[in-house]
């Protein structure tokens, strides 16, 4: 082997080593070094406070808030996407134009940025002159208060959540169900299987890891939420749509102070490393039927 | 994964296209953007100084602030400007912030009052004070409306030049007064707004729709003649009898249903829909909207007069808006550059030209003295408005924690309009113990 047989590889992976080294490793482990200072991101001076900016954030009530808005946001956002998804994909799961027609409407909220999405459903929502409200008080309803009170705003976030989610989801289950191989399903006709039974001890096993990979991208993706609530409510109103990357964002760049929102960083990768660890250990295990 | 390498991949093919363009590989696309920096690009080669100035706002605010730049770069060979436009106020400062950290910071920007204080206590801002003796016979700081001066000084030191600046004032459909049989010269107190709103709120409409705002509440506590936080700035002052009253007053009004309060990040726009559809009488506002409160009146067919905003035991207003500030860790070259081009633009002419074109005030004593604006005035009422009630006007608060502080209120003037059982008091004072904890550090 000459030298150069030996470097290449090296050379041919050195190109995305240092870029994910650079934009990814990088950054977390500065970010770690952050968190136990006190700075403003400007000044020269950095103050060392150890574990002071975790243990001010565990002791403040509004984070506390903030962790359950974030995991009530994603616990509803990933069932109803999940559920409704499944629901959907069983309908549609045939071919005819129609089907393929639903299909492809449910779809294209997926590809439409969110921003636009979030501008849009504001309008929808809005309590005066929203077409929601309208369609309510067409129908004889009080009309609802949507992202304007704190008892609707999280549950209007995780609304607009699932309608931009469920065509993914949707698309993602068809593909594992049409994986599976009809023989199975000719097997249990033949066996006289209730349609709930051939559901629950066939369709199910066999499309379970599907369900878990959207499972676990959802909760991932859920408890990164940010451009809903930027655009919409700004954690408002009272805090009651804050969740832990709009907390972030508002820590770091509207009162500046960086060591307290590498904090609440640190804590955002604990979280969503158990759950990425979590899927891959699963993934490894092969969830499937046994 | 791919798809966040492909994105990256994405930004980088960008990055080198733009790097291209503002190389001055001088494409013209009648794109306004890339033409601008085609300029920048050409007058580089032509040893001119060419520094950025990133400004906040779009539409007729954007139209004003465009237009003197470019006055500035004709009116002179040795500089050139570069306007770039950087969203509102919170973006513009959140984008300046890491742009200094990058040390790429625009040598001139737009900031708004109330964060001159953080921004110049952790360095990022060049004091102008040297400048401002050197130029005094030009720049005749003294004539700057001493009103307007509170959030240019920070720990007596300079920092900014007053620019678009503005106050919120009262705007009133005077046409749906009229109709309801009110006076169209009032409500001049908080009792008249009451009254004002129970006739109308017979005739089918509230009176007023009021978002909770941070800039409205400061000037109900100054017309109760309270303060936002203590003397030295260490503790909340907003939790005393005359931080309370304002809630105290539009929650009893929203509970009656004489004025509307939407909490919601819509809420600013809510009220000014209302205001436009003639569902509400009366709005606040900052006179920065005056031409186009004016257009829209027009467009709807009633009548329009501004007035002060209500008195409780006196008028009251904060001052708003921004001022133009120099970074800190441009080139000594830059800086030169940078001050001629302040100077240029909060100059007499320049605030009278800003002011008739979007309705911020005129900045200048000298400029609201001029014939030009006495004409003005006396055709438009309803630009002097403002400039008379700077006579009540005060500084904002400049702590480096008020905007969490600015949050805090917020969150409880909410928290009491919305919760029946949460009295004023009782929301403020939760509210005043979290702020002294930011304050006393």
């Amino acid at each position: 082997m000459t030298v150069w047989e030996k470097l290449r590889p090296y050379g041919m992976v050195a190109p995305a080593i240092i870029i994910f080294s650079l934009f990814f490793i990088y950054p977390i482990f500065y970010m770690i070094y952050l968190s136990m200072f006190d700075w403003n991101f400007v000044s020269p001076v950095k103050t060392y406070v150890g574990f002071q900016n975790f243990k001010d954030l565990l002791m403040e009530p509004d984070f506390r808030q903030v962790l359950s808005n974030t995991t009530i946001y994603m616990v509803l956002t990933v069932t109803l996407t999940t559920v409704i998804a499944l629901l959907l994909a069983l309908w549609l799961n045939r071919k005819s134009y129609f089907y393929g027609f639903v299909q492809g409407a449910i779809f294209t909220p997926h590809i439409i940025s969110l921003v636009s999405i979030s501008l849009l459903w504001s309008w929808l929502m809005d309590p005066e002159y929203g077409l929601l409200n309208w369609v309510i008080g067409l129908a004889g309803f009080d009309k609802l208060q949507w992202l304007s009170h704190p008892s609707t705003s999280l549950i209007s976030l995780v609304m607009v959540a699932v309608w931009k989610g469920l065509g993914y989801n949707t698309l993602v289950f068809i593909a594992g169900l049409q994986s599976i191989p009809t023989d199975i399903y000719e097997a249990a006709s033949l066996d006289r299987s209730k349609p709930w039974r051939t559901f629950t001890k066939l369709i199910l096993p066999m499309l379970s890891p599907t369900l878990f990979f959207l499972v676990i991208i959802n909760m991932i993706g859920s408890f990164q939420v940010f451009e809903t609530i930027a655009i919409m409510t700004q954690g408002g109103p009272v805090n009651s749509t804050n969740t832990l990357v709009y907390y972030i964002y508002e820590y770091g760049f509207r009162f500046f102070k960086i060591g307290y929102a590498s904090a609440a960083g640190v804590i955002l990768l604990i979280i969503v490393g158990i759950l990425t660890m979590i899927y891959f250990k699963m993934l490894s295990n092969r969830v499937h039927y046994r | 994964m791919v798809k966040k390498l492909t994105a990256l991949s994405l930004a980088f093919s960008m990055g080198v296209l733009t790097a291209c363009g503002s190389n001055g590989t001088n494409v013209s696309t009648g794109n306004t953007n890339s033409g601008a920096k085609a300029e920048g690009a050409e007058s580089a080669s032509s040893n001119k100084t060419v520094i950025k100035y990133w400004y906040a706002y779009g539409e007729k605010i954007e139209e004003a602030k465009l237009h003197m730049v470019k006055e500035f770069n004709e009116s002179q060979d040795k500089i050139e400007v570069i306007a770039e436009h950087q969203g509102d106020y919170e973006d513009l400062h959140a984008k300046v912030q890491a742009a200094f950290a990058a040390g790429d910071a625009p040598a001139v920007t737009d900031l708004e009052i109330a964060s001159t204080g953080v921004f110049a206590r952790s360095g990022m801002l060049e004091e102008l004070t040297a400048y401002a003796e050197k130029d005094k016979d030009q720049l005749q700081l003294e004539d700057f409306n001493a009103g307007l001066m509170g959030n240019a000084y920070v720990d007596d030191k300079l920092f900014g030049l007053p620019f678009m600046r503005s106050t919120p004032i009262l705007y009133k459909n005077v046409t749906m007064l009229k109709d309801a049989g009110l006076d169209p010269e009032g409500p001049k107190t908080w009792d008249e707004l009451e009254q004002y709103s129970r006739v109308l709120k017979e005739k089918g409409k509230v009176g007023m729709t009021v978002p909770v705002d941070i800039w409205f509440y400061e000037a109900l506590v100054a017309q109760s003649g309270g303060q936002m936080l203590s003397e030295d700035g260490k503790t909340a002052a907003f939790n005393t009898p005359e931080g309370v009253a304002p809630v105290e007053f539009w929650k009893k009004l929203s509970s009656e249903g004489l004025i509307k309060m939407p909490v919601g990040d819509e809420a600013g726009a809510t009220a000014d829909k209302d205001w436009a559809n003639q569902m509400s009488a009366f709005k606040f506002g900052s006179t920065a909207g005056v031409t186009g409160s004016l257009e829209i009146a027009k467009g709807n067919g009633f009548e329009l007069e501004t007035a002060f905003m209500p008195a409780n035991v006196s008028y009251g207003v904060p001052t708003g808006g921004c001022q133009l500030v120099m970074t800190s860790k441009s080139s000594d070259e830059e800086k030169e550059a940078a001050w001629e081009f302040i100077k240029w633009m909060t100059s007499k002419e320049n605030t009278i030209y800003q002011h008739k074109h979007v309705g911020y005030l005129p900045t200048r004593q000298s400029a609201v003295e001029s014939e030009e604006l006495k004409a003005h005035f006396k055709e438009n009422p309803q630009f002097k408005v403002a400039v008379d009630q700077l006579e009540y006007a005060r500084p904002r608060p400049m702590e480096n924690a008020y905007p969490e502080v600015a949050k805090i209120i917020k969150e409880s003037i909410q928290k009491a309009i919305l919760d029946p059982k949460t009295s004023p008091q009782d929301a403020l004072n939760q509210g005043a113990e979290k702020a002294n904890k930011l304050l006393s550090k």
